[in-house]
């Protein structure tokens, strides 16, 4: 028997580094985004629990779990896309493509509502409105001496204005971002064909906007049915319940199986929209236009109708901006919202206990729970901006380096995946994951942790997008004329890369810390008396009766959020092509 | 016939165009040419009726078209002209075959009319295969031909086209000249041409107006413009390679003499000789550039600010840092004053 002689042998296993790097990723977004989805699917598989789905859906409650709130969102999602695209269209035509006076101020205000949260139009839509249906303060109007109808007050009607108010913002931007590129040759090409005004806007105008009109429409859709704050505000105490209120009211109630049951089928519901309204996009007709010298647009002229469309689009814009806002603020000096102009005092501010006035509760700057509430709310944005930013650059950088094959496109539509998601239903994902230890790791709900995952996770898709802008800006061109000169790894880092990256960055980073501040849906579950967080004290407060403290509160959401978003605006120095004269 | 009086067209306080007047015939191809900003677009948008006027009118035959004086015009869609723009502005949410038919429909043109006059243009421009394709489907050369098919389809008297050629690769732009050139002789149109490559306004026009601050530098054939350019711009814009202008002052004393001391004097490039040794009547130029032109060899040399270009049977084999000499003819072509008039 001979030996053979011993060929070196290849390593089994040999570490791709670029492969480790793609696994690694898709391990930390399969515990981030697909572990909660997964988990809140399974959870209500299990054999003890399957019975859920058959209540919700067909059993004798079912009318009131699922169908009634279904319908409600579905006419809200309707209700809204078709009111935000009316609106925003109209406002983006005027702004793009008239002739109409203070173009500028109007777009700018116009991208306004979105930076307020919605809660806290709801909240200034209760202090002007609410009428004594339910008890407690009555609201502004009724203190001047009107009767507020019931439907007026509360529930559907109200909380489709609310929304649409907080909504049309974004069928704004998108609309007029797309309006923006139907170069004034389209228009003039086909007025030189003879065609009028209205043949123009139908046959040409519109056509083009479509795509941005249909993306403006489901993007708006899908807001509306995730939204909790101002169904819960305005619905919920008249028991008009939403998939987004009636998810809450059941795991509140520990009902958690069935409380699942909504969360996956609101899923289903959101992003089936977004789902059409992309596949209705995307066509071999995606209009890219060749650009021509162009620059000398002509605009619309709207001769005598300048001022009154002006004064239009100035009331809407005032309305959602300024009014809710002075509303607000007005209404956390006032010691009644039926007289929001009289007997100011900043007792809801600074003021100490006083039995005699709100149950003896402190002012918020009084109030020791507030003030770490808001240290807590402050760090967990700084927190997850950090967070999410570098998970988003790790993700970017991996898709760009190498986005081909399988593991690509899976960590591609997964860390798009919670777009998909309403805040809610990921809340609700969260609690059923981590709610409970898993092996050695204890249970998280009620910890810090639990919301910086939950919260990096949910804001992943708007890191990733942040952190592919600044890696095609950075990548490229400018990286190699600087490998030209011969400038090594570090270098080429430190003079070109991170002054390049860093604005960008520094940007997406801002933009999560805002969304994290005045975002309520997804914390609202995730909320504990030792994770206190002001968005969710500022709904508590609401739904206690203490609308003063509970504006008090929103106002200073407002008050960091706005200077948070001028400051990321600054630093992007965002160009807004449609503005330009 | 395109007739224009005393045009004049002001944005806020620019002067886009200073009453301008000119005439061409019926079947004419007029090449607007000049550098950029000298308000050659906006005067073809006047043309086009997309800009009114701010004085001076313009006659399409015997019918005032705009007249800025009284401040009216007729609407674009309504004089029978067809545009071609820069950036081609195809609808982007129609096909190829849609582009162009949509024009006749909005002129009330009957379904098989239509779908007879579509085919008919799209074959003519070779792009029937394309009839259901959109634009951003198609190459660039591809477009300016759906371009053109849709400005010719509803039979317009007259062609307007803004640059159509600037957004081409070089090849493609000769073979394109050669094609509007067939197209404007087909249709029997009168053509205006709005470009800023003299070398298009010299290959295609029968009329040439050279366009310089808003004012009519010359107007006329190629020819009479490189025969007899009427201004020292002129002569130093058309031509290939254009005409050298050598201020007196820098001239040999044998050329200079009884010149206008502060004249420009003008030399054809083909006048001009060259050798590699000074002579008494030769200036001394450095050599900057050589290229092989039909048989015959461009050459560049400069002295300061000034550039001589001579096209020369023989010549002297230099490089960049040689001298090269120039011999000029003894008399100049032509004389400009300083302002660029034109002397003698």
């Amino acid at each position: 028997m001979s030996i053979a002689p011993a060929r070196p042998m290849a390593r089994p296993f040999p570490i791709n580094g670029r492969l480790a790097l793609k696994l690694f990723v898709l391990a930390i977004l399969g515990v981030l985004v697909a572990a909660p989805l997964l988990r809140i699917l399974f959870e209500t598989l299990a054999p003890d629990a399957i019975t859920a789905w058959s209540d919700v859906t067909h059993g004798r409650l079912s009318k009131n779990l699922l169908w009634l709130p279904l319908g409600n969102t579905l006419i809200l999602g309707v209700g809204v896309a078709c009111g935000c695209v009316l609106i925003g269209g109209f406002l983006a035509w005027l702004v793009v493509m008239t002739d109409m006076p203070f173009r500028r101020t109007i777009g700018l205000l116009a991208t306004l509502p979105f930076m307020i949260p919605s809660f806290a139009t709801a909240l200034a839509w209760g202090s002007l409105f609410r009428n004594s249906r339910v008890g407690g303060q009555t609201g502004f109007l009724e203190g001047l001496g009107l009767t507020i109808p019931d439907w007026l007050a509360w529930g559907m009607v109200p909380t489709l204005i609310v929304l649409i108010a907080h909504y049309y913002s974004l069928a704004f931007t998108v609309i007029a971002a797309a309006l923006a590129t139907v170069n004034s040759d389209l228009v003039e090409a086909a007025q030189m064909a003879g065609a009028k005004r209205s043949r123009i806007l139908l046959g040409i105008v519109l056509p083009v906007a479509l795509p941005a009109v249909v993306a403006g429409a489901s993007l708006t859709f899908a807001g509306a049915v995730s939204n909790f704050a101002a169904p819960a505000l305005l619905g919920l105490p008249v028991r008009m319940q939403t998939m987004a209120t009636r998810l809450y009211g059941l795991i509140e109630v520990g009902q958690t199986e069935r409380g699942y049951v909504v969360a996956i089928l609101l899923i289903l519901v959101s992003a089936l929209f977004l789902w059409l309204g992309n596949k209705v996009i995307s066509g071999r007709r995606s209009y890219a236009t060749i650009t021509g010298k162009g620059g000398r647009a002509k605009r619309f002229e709207l001769r005598a109708a300048r001022l009154p469309l002006l004064s239009v689009a100035g009331l809407i814009c005032l309305l959602t901006t300024l009014v809710p806002v002075a509303i607000l603020i007005a209404s956390s000096l006032a010691p009644a919202s039926s007289a929001l102009f009289s007997n100011w005092t900043l007792h809801y501010w600074t003021g100490l206990s006083d039995p005699s006035i709100a149950q003896g509760q402190a002012g918020i700057w009084s109030n020791p729970f507030i003030v770490s509430a808001t240290g807590l709310t402050v760090g967990l944005g700084i927190t997850v901006a950090v967070t999410t930013t570098i998970i988003g650059l790790i993700v970017a950088f991996v898709l760009a380096r190498d986005g081909k094959g399988p593991l690509a496109g899976i960590i591609n539509q997964v860390s798009f995946l919670p777009l998909l998601v309403p805040g809610i239903a990921f809340g609700a994902a969260y609690i059923a994951l981590f709610g409970a230890p898993i092996g050695p790791f204890p249970a998280l709900y009620g910890t810090f942790w639990l919301l910086l995952i939950a919260g990096t996770a949910y804001l992943l898709p708007f890191s990733v997008q942040t952190g592919r802008a600044v890696i095609q800006q950075v990548s490229g061109d400018l990286d190699e004329s600087a490998r030209m000169t011969g400038a090594g790894f570090l270098r080429r880092l430190t003079a070109i890369t991170v002054p390049l990256a860093s604005r960008g960055l520094a940007a997406g980073g801002l933009i999560v810390f805002v969304k994290i501040m005045r975002d309520l849906s997804l914390v609202v579950l995730l909320f504990t008396p030792t994770t206190p967080l002001l968005s969710v004290l500022a709904y508590r407060y609401a739904s206690e009766g203490f609308t003063q403290f509970a504006n008090a509160i929103t106002v200073v959401i407002l008050v960091i959020s706005i200077a948070a978003t001028l400051l990321a605006n600054q630093l992007q120095a965002k160009s807004q092509p449609w503005l330009k004269s | 016939m395109i007739r224009i009086e005393k045009l004049t067209k002001t944005f806020d306080t620019f002067q886009a165009v200073d009453h301008m007047s000119f005439e061409v015939p019926q079947g004419a191809f007029l090449v607007l040419v000049g550098p950029s900003g000298c308000g050659k677009s906006t005067m073809l948008r006047m043309l086009a009726g997309l800009e009114l006027p701010s004085g001076g009118t313009v006659q399409f035959g015997d019918d005032t078209v705009s007249d800025g004086d009284k401040g009216w015009m007729i609407d674009p869609a309504k004089r029978n002209t067809g545009l071609v723009f820069q950036s081609y502005a195809l609808w982007p949410h129609m096909t190829v075959a849609g582009n162009v038919d949509w024009p006749l429909k909005v002129a009330g043109m009957s379904k098989p009319d239509r779908q007879a006059r579509v085919s008919e243009v799209l074959a003519m421009l070779g792009i029937e295969a394309l009839a259901a394709r959109y634009p951003n489907e198609i190459s660039g050369g591809q477009q300016q031909r759906v371009a053109i098919a849709r400005m010719i389809a509803p039979r317009p008297a007259i062609l307007l086209f803004d640059e159509p050629l600037s957004n081409l690769d070089a090849k493609l732009r000769v073979e394109m000249r050669t094609e509007l050139l067939r197209v404007h002789r087909a249709t029997g149109a009168t053509s205006v041409y709005v470009t800023h490559d003299q070398v298009e306004a010299m290959t295609m026009a029968s009329h040439v107006a050279v366009l310089n601050g808003g004012k009519i530098e010359q107007f006329g054939t190629p020819e009479e413009l490189v025969r007899d350019p009427a201004t020292a711009f002129v002569a130093t814009f058309v031509g290939t390679p254009p005409a050298n202008l050598v201020p007196v002052s820098m001239l040999p004393e044998q050329h200079a003499k009884g010149l206008r001391a502060d004249a420009l004097a003008m030399y054809r490039p083909e006048n001009i000789t060259s050798s590699a040794e000074a002579s008494a009547n030769s200036m001394a130029f450095e050599f900057a550039e050589a290229s092989p032109v039909a048989g015959r060899t461009m050459l560049t040399g400069t002295q300061g600010p000034l550039r001589v270009t001579a096209v020369v049977d023989n010549a002297p084999r230099l490089q960049i840092g040689d001298m090269v000499h120039f011999g000029l003819p003894e008399t100049p072509a032509a004389m400009f004053a300083p302002n660029g008039e034109r002397l003698s």
